[in-house]
């Protein structure tokens, strides 16, 4: 009952989009099938096939660099490399639009090679974060037997065990796409025209929503195409490891090699986070002399404050919706799964989408006067953190679904034969096994509220100005120096965060020498795994 | 797990079912709205008044003084025109907003079409406001012009275009600079066109402009600094821009064209301001418009380089510099009904 409350609420502003379809403005379609929609779906097809290829070859290579061989300042380095996480695409775009600028020329910065390039290098950690936990469950064992069978060691990594990754890589692969699929602010800063930024066209350009919604369901389409296309590459693997759980055998690297080693690990570190946030120190202290830290609506501490409160209120609701709707996928396998879905379709739509899904939703609500006198759900903080929910529970959901579907349903079993309740079941024995990666999960979700914007920019109340509404407010008037404080905020939270996710793990990853169960579970679920 | 972490995991639950209670209709964030609302009720005409502004640059100090003047608080919340409409329309008779603000006439226009707009019956504002800058309803105002000219660069060019027309001429083939067609300032002067000279020659002239293969540049700001530094020779621009510009470096390499001085005059948009159809504090909104068109109106414009709409008002020092020019007045309210089509022919021509 509660988890179906739960998925209708959440999905009710999605159906309100999807509704559109029903009367289809075809006029606006034929103009757009005749003009630009062509254009978009070749440039939405260009983009993703760049950026998911660019971060699969690179967050596997990092992981494996990482994971496989040892050197000098490797572990530091194992953590730096998540780090793009923290930083927003939109920030890290205007940062390397503007240093790019006089090298390029403005002609040649606004390419979608270089917003390929841009999205490839915030986005990678999720391949990384994937295929790193894949690659340390691996046993040394089926290397050896390759090797034995005559493989060199490059064989061995190409035949066994980058196949065995695959499901890990598949799901981080299309966790990348749904970014892609749905960012508006990094393409429109490098003129890309994608089918995301296509609704926001055809809504402000023409101002009819009805179209724009229609649009909307087809990226809805395309999400699901990509799904759809994750599952069929996983296909029916299910790896299990067998015997010894001693993990892949480290090689050590000496001199040159392990200089190359390092070069490369640090070099990707210097492009997605030293240079850009150098750069932003230097602009926030521009912007201290000139006196530009601070907006009409307060100073950083306000703003601060107001990124916080939603960041933590947001995240705590999604981890309290997800276990709700993880039990109830426990207790009652298929409509579970489904109503859980449905719960989670907002990770496939654009943020201005949501939001106006959200507020059609909340003002039929208001109408109806149910509340008490005077209290309206829009504008309020509520509907603000209602919308976040509807756009980034997937987020929580899959990463809890995953570690706490894995707790052994004999250990339940045997709780409940020993007489304890549903709820000290839960209490005592699911969520200890599982705090790990639910905490991990926590983390990435409120990485996502911490950088949100085209929803907080509608619906937020008043006296809630957060980081990102400041960034957006200097960089619409191309204002760089006067974004980088905001920016610098952002990145400095989304830096905490960032630890929090790597002592998460870390934590996983020792708790599965001692209970004998896999790290990457802690992960794996956010891309959408199926239950093993 | 040990027994101490315990308490952790008890508590976000806890503060999980918490939240989960709070989406009821026992919402108490809700109550910051509608205790405002009650105030500004209670306080009948003067109290709080909350504007929706789309513009928001520079706004701020000029509401702290009409605060100062007239004792009414101002709340407000900025965001992009369009969302702020649909925020708007969704709520009805429940919105807590009494003005809205826009940076440009189409938004309003579309905002007045979908009834969230009060026609308002004020002299003030009919004495001071030209008729060609206000709305025939009386629903929308506008306070301040913005004009959008040809810019060139003063060290390469000689002979810069003269009309809008001009800019599609081959000699700038490679060297034009434009603004993306997804902002408002492009559908509007293109809509200006259309008012003007018809649609099937507003898309010879646009088609021309795509002909010149030009550089697509999503801020005006950028398209100053790209003509500056030989990106491009022509461009189009607000001039409001180049006043902040010049104000950081005076000696700036690039010039105003004002288009169209022998025919219907430069594009101007405006930036507007309306009661809203469900103002909770509709005496305090109109208040508000009142005095941003006459004691305010000075502040209003030069905050941010703008021409001020009562034209026995005179812009700032450095706007006047600009010197004098015809403006297309006549186009200002057709532009709204105009942007649909606006939007089709840049579709058509592949603008990007």
């Amino acid at each position: 009952m509660v988890h179906a409350a739960i998925a209708v609420a959440l999905s009710v502003p999605l159906l309100v989009i999807v509704w559109s379809i029903v009367q289809p403005s075809t006029e606006v379609w034929q103009e757009l099938w005749a003009t630009r929609l062509p254009g978009m779906i070749r440039e939405t097809a260009i983009l993703l096939i760049m950026v998911l290829a660019g971060t699969l070859v690179l967050g596997t290579a990092l992981a494996w660099l990482v994971t496989a061989y040892q050197f000098p300042g490797r572990r530091v380095l194992g953590w730096l490399l998540v780090t793009p996480l923290a930083i927003p695409g939109y920030v890290l775009g205007f940062v390397w639009l503007d240093a790019l600028q006089e090298p390029l020329g403005a002609r040649g910065v606004r390419s979608i090679w270089l917003c390929a390039l841009v999205l490839t290098i915030t986005l990678y950690p999720y391949v990384y974060l994937f295929a790193r936990a894949a690659f340390r469950e691996q046993s040394q064992r089926a290397v050896d037997v390759a090797r034995s069978l005559g493989c060199s060691r490059a064989m061995a990594f190409w035949r066994v065990v980058l196949p065995m990754a695959r499901p890990s890589l598949a799901a981080g692969v299309a966790l990348v796409g749904m970014e892609v699929l749905t960012d508006i602010g990094t393409v429109r800063l490098f003129n890309v025209s994608t089918i995301a930024d296509g609704v926001l066209r055809v809504w402000f350009g023409t101002g009819n929503r009805d179209a724009a919604a229609e649009f909307a369901v087809l990226l809805i389409a395309v999400a699901i195409v990509l799904i759809a296309t994750e599952r069929l590459a996983r296909g029916r693997a299910r790896f299990t490891q067998t015997g010894s759980r001693a993990g892949l055998h480290v090689e050590w690297l000496y001199g040159a090699r392990a200089a190359t080693a390092s070069a490369i690990g640090w070099g990707a570190f210097t492009i997605a986070v030293a240079l850009p946030v150098s750069r932003l120190i230097a602009w926030a202290l521009e912007a201290r002399r000139t006196d530009q830290t601070s907006t009409v609506s307060g100073d950083l501490g306000f703003h601060l404050i107001s990124s916080l409160q939603v960041t933590v209120v947001a995240t705590l609701a999604c981890l309290g919706l997800g276990l709700i709707l993880v039990a109830g996928l426990n207790r009652r396998r298929a409509s579970g799964s489904l109503l859980a879905r449905l719960a989670t379709l907002g990770y496939t739509v654009p943020g201005p989408v949501v939001a106006i899904g959200v507020l059609v939703t909340l003002a039929a609500v208001d109408r109806l006067g149910w509340l008490p006198d005077g209290w309206l759900l829009v504008g309020s903080f509520v509907g603000l953190i209602y919308a976040l929910v509807v756009r980034f529970l997937a987020v929580a959901y899959q990463g809890m679904e995953a570690s706490i579907t894995k707790v052994s349903p004999s250990v339940v079993a045997s709780a409940r034969t020993l007489g304890a309740g549903r709820f000290r079941v839960a209490t005592r024995v699911e969520l200890p096994l599982a705090g790990a990666g639910i905490i991990a999960a926590s983390a990435l979700v409120a990485m996502d509220m911490l950088k949100e914007l085209p929803i907080t920019l509608i619906l937020r109340p008043f006296g809630i100005e957060t980081l990102p509404i400041w960034v957006w407010q200097a960089t619409s008037e191309s204002l760089w120096v006067q974004a980088a404080v905001p920016s610098l905020a952002i990145v400095a939270v989304g830096m905490v965060l960032v630890a929090v996710l790597l002592w998460a793990l870390e934590r996983g990853a020792e708790r599965v020498s001692r209970e004998g169960r896999t790290p990457d579970q802690v992960l794996q679920g956010k891309g959408g795994h199926d239950r093993a | 797990m040990t027994p101490k972490k315990r308490p952790l995991i008890l508590g976000t639950l806890l503060v999980g079912t918490l939240f989960l209670s709070a989406c009821g209709p026992g919402d108490g964030a809700g109550s910051d709205t509608a205790s405002v609302q009650a105030d500004s009720v209670e306080a009948g005409d003067a109290g709080m008044i909350t504007v929706y502004t789309g513009r928001h640059y520079g706004i701020e100090p000029v509401f702290a003084q009409f605060t100062a003047d007239t004792g009414i608080e101002v709340r407000f919340t900025t965001g992009n025109d369009p969302e702020l409409r649909e925020r708007l329309i969704a709520e009805g008779a429940n919105t807590p907003a009494d003005v809205v603000m826009t940076a440009d006439a189409a938004n309003i226009e579309l905002s007045a079409d979908a009834g969230v707009l009060a026609s308002v019956n004020s002299d003030i504002l009919t004495e001071t406001i030209p008729e060609e800058l206000r709305s025939e309803a009386n629903d929308w105002f506008a306070l301040s012009q913005r004009a959008r000219v040809i810019i060139a660069s003063t060290e390469r060019v000689e002979n810069p275009p003269t009309t809008y027309a001009d800019v599609g001429d081959p000699e700038w083939q490679g060297k034009l600079c434009l603004r993306p067609s997804t902002h408002p300032y492009t559908q509007s002067l293109v809509a200006s066109i259309i008012v003007a000279e018809g649609e099937e020659r507003a898309t010879e002239i646009v088609q021309s402009w795509v002909d010149n293969d030009p550089l697509y540049i999503d801020s005006d700001t950028e398209i100053y600094k790209a003509v500056a530094e030989g990106e491009c020779d022509v461009a189009i621009a607000n001039t409001y821009y180049l006043g902040r510009l010049l104000t950081e470096n005076p000696d700036f390499p690039v010039g105003i064209v004002w288009p169209e001085q022998d025919g219907r005059g430069t594009h101007i948009n405006v930036s507007t301001a309306a009661v809203t159809a469900n103002a909770p504090n509709p005496e305090g909104a109109l208040a508000l418009i009142e005095w941003l068109a006459t004691d305010g109106q000075q502040q209003f414009a030069n905050a941010n380089f703008e021409y001020p709409v009562d034209p026995n008002v005179e812009p700032s020092e450095i706007v006047a510099s600009f010197g004098q020019f015809t403006a297309d007045l006549d186009a200002v309210r057709q532009l709204g009904g105009n942007q649909p089509a606006a939007v089709m022919v840049l579709s058509a021509t592949g603008y990007e």
